[in-house]
């Protein structure tokens, strides 16, 4: 299993590499290649994952090592996916979603560095995860954050296109640089799976807990993250009106990811840091 | 014409300016960015605390503003409350306005219509709901519950009976954590036989080389040295055919054995002297007998007698006379003949008559004071012991393996205290005993006895598992068994260790088993568990907790949510518009697009 991990996060790391090289070096056969090494790590990846539900007999995301590689795995399978349909059904040119796949496959690798580094040893489920609605709510969860994670990559190429080609908004446009639109489509397929993840938790939770809304700091802060991108995808509707120039827009909207998707993964690993946590019931101690 | 001429138009421009907002995009933002602000300040700052517990963690000034902000239970707070009627009049008013009855609207009428909908329920349940808990013990019931936060007794107009309680468990799982002391790094492994983990950021690895599931550890003996520090045999006592006893015996420590089953006697000697081992050999004192021993101190008196039942003996210079009534070589086993009885607490009771009359006592050798603690004694002046040598035995057939410097091994056999034979004895042999049909057999004999203690495989079930390990590092490689539930296990530079220890999380599910009585009549029953509650007649009954120690009773959640309908149609409807707003509607935008083109 160890050697396995180890395996596939390399296989991420040659990923990144050659989705760096296919930016730099447009040509088709450096897409296919790129999009093989993707292709192989995410079948290593998932190999890494049915392995680990034969090993615990249940659904694989129930704990922090299987939740990072789970992570790891469905970031690769969005990707993956939302590659093939550019490509192959809305056929647009083949690298409009350019380097983001460099920063999916750091993504995948970072979260299959924390599984290496985190207890892997299988543990039984505790009563109240032995739910149908977990394995449902948590996969919702797990695709929302990989798309929206694409947003939040989309979102800093935007950012650093615009920082290169800084006042010359134009070019932009010309060279058909359109990540911000790429960021704001990520967000559209993601949400739909946010707001199923969280209303499967409350139903999850009223099963299991006799309440639907707690107030639990888990629950708040799936809550915030689903008021900002509910936010993010309001704004479009009201920036017209406003005073912020138009180049501006797409900039403030790009920022608003950059910060979204850290609340995000606050959320999902970082939630025992808060003064509140000790009141939680879904918070487990470090 | 001016606007300040005409304060109707301007009133009901003012209106309509008012409308307008409370319809804009601007307004929801505005509202989710400030709920999002809230809900960060709700998991901030610490709610629910007393007004002491603000003040020693916040200060006196934040304290006041927290306060004054209702910041201190933002949740429950007006302004919060306020801010979520906010958003529904923003939902509901835009939604009116900008509906233009196309079909790719629908989506965004029915998330905003969902979103009113499980406001609605939420404050359905807010004002009508119920939510509390109840313990109910093992076949008793109960007819209320407790409400939460203040918890006053509710009644409820119908009894929920428990019939049992059940915790089921997993088998006990059992993990391996290696500790790097100088890097304070602990690192989980696992256990897989054959096996080899590099712990990170040091030199140790380690290797699982084997695993019992259920293991312990066995005393083995072994010869530590050919020098006779200390001499053991093994011996065997062979009957017509089978083994009738066998063991160690030690030439430096117990170095008999009495069975008194078979009337017989083994004795095991190591002599460094020819004196010795002839005396051995060739002749047979009398064994030890019991004795019974009198002391009178102040009158300097002090003295035995062999202990036979029945015997009678009056004491010089007293007026006492002492009887043996009864002897025991096993307290506990008295009624049983003598010679059936293993010298395990031998007693004698006496009768002692002198001036004051008659006065009996037991008088035990491993407990010489007893009796006279425990019990009134008439004379106090008499101390009587039992003195019981701890090899005595009433067999009369005796076997004394000698053996001696020169290797000289013989076993002498006496009978009622005379030599009648003597054989040489090598190892492994059996010998012949005389006509007693008897044989015996050393099978073993370690010059320099000790014991090694060893980990052997119980059985199969995972229980008490020990797994065989090998730990390489600075010092080379060592490798040693480490038993679950036991200390660290510590590499010889003290900077490593491992622990088997076992994991949490034992609690498999909890069950119970419920019934409804209403008007003396079951009318429902069901076995609840987490994740699966009862309902009856508004209420729910969710297993919650349980009793930690005893097991005895169950922790029941008891709730009403009568706007529970409205909110899971809220969600039901969100899910659908949300699905079909972003994924339904783009393409039908671009079929219609199509056509267009
Ligand atoms: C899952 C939740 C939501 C979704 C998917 C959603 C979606 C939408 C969409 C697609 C529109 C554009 C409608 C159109 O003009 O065709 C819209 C408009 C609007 N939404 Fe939401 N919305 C959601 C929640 C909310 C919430 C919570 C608020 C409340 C504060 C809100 C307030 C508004 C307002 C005021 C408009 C009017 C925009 C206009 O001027 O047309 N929405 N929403």
């Amino acid at each position: 299993m160890d050697f396995m991990l180890n395996i596939t996060f390399y296989a991420f790391i040659l990923g990144i590499v050659a989705y760096i090289v296919r930016e730099v070096w447009r040509t088709g056969t450096m897409r296919i290649i790129a999009l093989g090494v993707l292709s192989g790590a995410l079948l290593l990846n998932t190999i890494l994952v049915l392995m680990r539900w034969f090993e615990a007999n249940h659904a694989p995301m129930s704990d922090k090592f299987e939740s990072f590689v789970f992570f790891a795995w469905s970031i690769a399978l969005v990707y993956l996916i939302m590659e093939l349909v550019t490509i192959f059904i809305i056929k647009v040119h083949g690298s409009r979603l350019g380097i983001v796949g460099a920063f999916q496959c750091v993504l995948s690798a970072c979260f299959l560095y924390c599984a290496i580094g985190t207890d892997s040893t299988i543990k039984e489920l505790p009563p109240a995860l032995q739910s149908n609605w977990l394995v449902i709510h948590v996969i919702n969860y797990f695709i929302s954050y990989s798309a929206l994670s694409i947003s939040f990559s989309a979102a800093i190429v935007y950012l650093i296109y615009r920082a290169i080609y800084h006042g010359k908004a134009q070019e932009i446009v010309m060279k058909d640089i359109t990540f911000d639109k790429l960021a704001y489509i990520s967000v559209t397929i993601g949400f739909p799976f946010l707001t199923v993840g969280l209303i499967t938790g409350s139903i999850w939770a009223k099963g299991a807990w006799g309440t639907y809304w707690g107030w639990d700091p888990k629950e708040i802060w799936s809550l915030i993250n689903w008021l900002i991108y509910l936010a993010y995808l309001h704004l479009p509707l009201i920036l017209p009106k406003t005073k912020i120039s138009k180049s501006f827009r797409p900039i403030l909207l790009s920022i608003i990811l950059l910060v979204a998707f850290p609340t995000v993964i606050f959320t999902f690993m970082g939630l025992h840091k808060l003064p509140t946590a000790g009141t939680s019931d879904h918070i487990y101690a470090e | 014409m001016t606007k300040v001429a005409n304060p109707k138009e301007k009133k009901s421009e003012n209106e309509s300016k008012i409308w307008q907002f409370l319809c804009s995009v601007k307004l929801a933002v505005i509202i989710i960015v400030v709920l999002a602000v809230s809900c960060v300040l709700g998991t901030v700052i610490l709610q629910q605390l007393t007004p002491e517990e603000y003040v020693a963690k916040y200060g006196e000034v934040l304290t006041k503003f927290f306060t004054a902000a209702q910041f201190t239970d933002i949740f429950h707070s007006y302004w919060f409350a306020i801010l979520l009627i906010l958003l529904c009049v923003n939902l509901g008013s835009c939604t009116v306005k900008r509906w233009r009855n196309t079909v790719l609207q629908i989506g965004f009428l029915l998330t905003h219509i969902s979103i009113i909908l499980i406001m609605i329920g939420c404050f359905i349940d807010l004002q009508l709901g119920e939510k509390g808990g109840v313990n109910v013990y093992e076949g008793k019931s109960v007819d209320y519950y407790l409400r939460r936060g203040d918890y006053k007794k509710i009644p409820l107009d119908f009894e929920v009976f428990l019939d049992d309680f059940i915790i089921e468990r997993h088998p006990p799982k059992f993990r391996l954590i290696s500790y790097v002391k100088d890097k304070d790094i602990q690192k989980p492994l696992s256990v897989k036989v054959g096996e080899k983990y590099n712990i990170k950021n040091s030199n140790y690895s380690v290797t699982i080389k084997d695993l019992y599931p259920d293991a312990e550890y066995s005393q083995k003996p072994v010869n530590i040295s050919d020098e006779p520090v200390n001499p053991a045999v093994y011996v065997q006592m062979f009957g017509s055919s089978d083994i009738k006893a066998e063991g160690w015996l030690f030439a430096k420590g117990r170095n008999w054995y009495n069975d008194e089953n078979h009337n017989m006697r083994l004795e095991y000697f190591w002599v460094d002297n020819e004196k010795e081992f002839e005396k051995l050999t060739k002749t047979a004192e009398k064994g030890l007998l019991p004795k019974l021993g009198i002391v009178l101190e102040d009158k300097g008196i002090d003295r035995e007698f062999v202990i036979e039942t029945g015997a009678n003996f009056t004491i010089e210079g007293t007026e006492y006379k002492i009887e043996i009534k009864e002897f025991a070589l096993d307290y506990t086993n008295r009624t049983k003949p003598l010679k059936d009885q293993l010298v395990n607490n031998p007693a004698v009771r006496i009768e002692i008559v002198g001036p004051e009359g008659s006065d009996t006592r037991w008088a035990f050798s491993k407990y010489p004071d007893y009796w006279d603690k425990a019990h009134q004694t008439k004379y106090k002046d008499i101390r009587v012991a039992c003195k019981v040598p701890d090899d005595f035995t009433f067999a009369s057939n005796k076997m004394r393996i000698v053996q001696n410097q020169n290797n000289e091994k013989v076993i002498s056999y006496i009978e009622n205290d005379k030599v009648i034979k003597v054989v040489n004895w090598e190892i492994g042999k059996k010998c012949e005993i005389g006509g007693t049909g008897f044989q015996l057999r050393i099978a073993k004999y370690f010059p320099s006895y000790s014991v090694q203690r060893e980990v052997v495989k119980k059985s199969d079930t995972m229980n008490n598992p020990a797994i065989l390990v090998e730990i390489a590092g600075p010092r080379g490689k060592v490798e040693d068994w480490i038993l679950g539930q036991t200390p660290a296990t510590w590499y010889p530079d003290n900077n490593f260790a491992l622990l088997y220890e076992r994991s949490g999380m034992e609690i498999k599910d909890y069950k119970s088993k419920l019934r409804v009585i209403d008007n003396g009549q079951t009318v429902l029953s069901k076995t609840i568990e987490v994740n699966d509650p009862l309902k009856y007649s508004g209420y729910v009954f969710y297993q919650s907790s349980y009793d930690p120690e005893g097991e005895k009773y169950s922790g029941l959640q008891v709730t009403k949510n009568p706007g529970i309908v409205v909110v899971y149609s809220g969600f039901i409807i969100l899910c659908v518009g949300v699905v079909f707003i972003f994924y339904v509607k783009p393409f039908l935008r671009r079929k219609s697009n199509k056509k267009e083109r």
